[in-house]
């Protein structure tokens, strides 16, 4: 038992030592020697594991480049929503200039930063970030390319909170294009959800007048808020209402406030000297244009008035000189100091009547 | 060890075997898991050192051949971990997985180190972190896995008794 078990331990031994000479033996093989072994190996005995490792490494590549594609692609989405970003601002900025470029004088831009209240249904205020030092008063409107804003709720000397047209105490004389129809607009009592609850309301305007849909509501400058020819929205449909006498109209505003990014603020004196055809009003146009025709109509008036006066004033001078010429020449008046006028008027006189004398002679027989 | 459990034995190697070809390339971790060496330490405490030994010598040759530098180095190791493991049989037969663990631990480390010293594939520095660093790293992970696996692979070893 003894033996066998010596012998057992010097068999494991022994293998122990063959397995290690073996080891070092294939390490110090040369490169052209070992090659060969392994590559055998791989051929044979490895080549099921080859093909495991193969099939690993492979679903590990595609792990990887999914991965670096799902970056790409997402970096990509990022970027495009990015520049749909800057493309949106860049189109907001580019009107606001186009509106600062059309009203010349008379505005402070201001950025619209939007008030973070989870509470509030609808965006009723703004915070612009220009104040009472820039020019900004209470009530100055606020103005988009697109049209009225708002007005300021209160100017402070850096910043200032403008109440839009969504506030419930919001009001603005308005008009449509062609000036016949005239009301109030008012946020609308019965506001909807999403893009329906800015809507507004035309109250006041006279039943004969009939508004079709899409006609242009624009601000008609009384009551002095507002200048004239600032766009309020379009007509979407009328209202009915209780009222006998009135019209009411739902409006789509053309502002959207979720949308308003800047804004101009309109001066004391800009507002009073209004701000012309900046938004396109027919009624402003036509206004301004009957205006400038009628100032130039005056002025032909006025100019064929002075035309004719002096006309008037000439003809009335020659027959006075006649007739001073005349008379003189009748009573043998002599005349003293005559004016070239008159001097050459009796010079051509005497010689008619010289070449009347000399033509008298010459038919003398 | 009878037949079935000689079956059973090599069923568990071959899987972790497979693994060693499957699951470490797709982890790809720089501290990777060794199934090698599970599957070394799981057949060598069945088998007599000398066997053992010569299973290690296999593995190693098989680990060698898709290197591409240092052929007979992880023979060695294997090799030497394989006899140790079946020598020290009594005290890895423990039923506890906190020292099987550790075992798997040590023979890893034991391993890399053989290996490591063999190639020739680092020196000074280098060498160091590898041994130091990286060995116990992968040591310990090796029998983190090791423990899951033998966990996993439990009742497939089980001799079952009418």
């Amino acid at each position: 038992m003894a033996t066998a078990v010596r012998l057992g331990t010097r068999v494991d031994a022994g293998l122990l030592v063959g397995c290690v000479v073996l080891s070092l033996v294939a390490t110090a093989l040369p490169e052209k020697d070992r090659e060969p072994i392994a590559g055998a190996l791989r051929r044979t005995v490895v080549a099921p594991l080859v093909g495991l490792q193969r099939g690993a490494e492979r679903w590990r590549i595609a792990w990887v480049s999914n991965e670096q594609r799902q970056l790409a692609a997402d970096s990509v989405a990022m970027r495009a929503i990015n520049s749909e970003a800057l493309r949106t601002e860049n189109e907001h900025l580019r009107k606001a200039i186009g509106l600062g470029s059309r009203l010349q004088w008379g505005f402070v831009p201001a950025e619209a930063l939007h008030n973070t209240t989870p509470n509030e249904a609808i965006v009723t205020t703004l915070t612009l970030t220009a104040g009472s030092s820039a020019g900004i008063q209470q009530y100055s409107p606020v103005v988009a390319p697109e049209g009225l804003v708002g007005t300021i709720y209160k100017a402070d000397p850096s910043m200032s909170i403008a109440e839009l047209y969504t506030h419930p105490d919001f009001r603005a004389s308005a008009m449509s294009a062609d000036g016949q129809a005239s009301g109030i607009v008012f946020p609308h009592s019965d506001p909807g959800t999403g893009s329906e609850a800015y809507m507004l309301e035309l109250r006041g305007v006279s039943t004969r007048i009939m508004l079709k849909p899409n006609t242009v509501i624009f601000t008609s400058g009384l009551g002095g808020t507002f200048p004239r020819g600032i766009t309020i929205g379009t007509v979407v449909s009328e209202i009915k209402t209780n009222e006998v006498w009135t019209r009411t109209y739902l409006v789509r505003p053309a502002v959207m406030p979720s949308r308003v990014t800047t804004v101009l603020v309109l001066t004391a004196q800009r507002d009073t000297q209004g701000t012309g055809n900046i938004w396109g009003g027919a009624a402003v146009n036509g206004d301004s244009a009957a205006r400038r025709i009628a100032a130039a109509g005056d002025s032909l008036a006025r100019h064929a008035a002075q035309l004719e006066a002096e006309a008037r004033k000439a003809a009335l001078d020659s027959v006075r000189l006649a007739t001073i010429d005349s008379v003189q020449r009748a009573i043998g008046i002599a005349r003293t100091t005559p004016t070239p006028e008159l001097d050459t008027a009796a010079q051509r006189r005497v010689r008619d009547s010289l070449r009347a004398d000399s033509l008298r002679k010459t038919r003398r027989p | 060890m009878n037949w079935t459990g000689a079956v059973r034995t090599i069923i568990v190697c071959a899987i972790l075997i497979v693994l060693h070809y499957t699951l470490r390339p797709l982890l790809a971790w720089r501290a990777s898991i060794d199934f090698l060496v599970v599957a070394l330490l799981l057949g060598s405490v069945r088998l007599r050192p000398g066997a053992a030994a010569v299973y290690g010598f296999i593995l190693g040759l098989v680990s060698d051949s898709l290197g591409v530098s240092a052929f007979g180095a992880a023979a060695l190791g294997m090799s030497v971990v394989g006899f140790s493991a079946s020598w020290l049989k009594a005290v890895f037969f423990a039923d506890n997985l906190a020292l099987n663990g550790f075992f798997l631990f040590l023979a890893k480390w034991l391993f890399d180190i053989i290996s490591s010293l063999v190639s020739h594939r680092a020196h000074g520095a280098e060498l160091a972190m590898q041994l130091f660093v990286w060995s116990p790293l992968s040591a310990a992970v090796t029998a983190v896995a090791g423990v899951i696996a033998l966990s996993l692979l439990k009742p497939l070893m089980e001799v079952r008794t009418a």
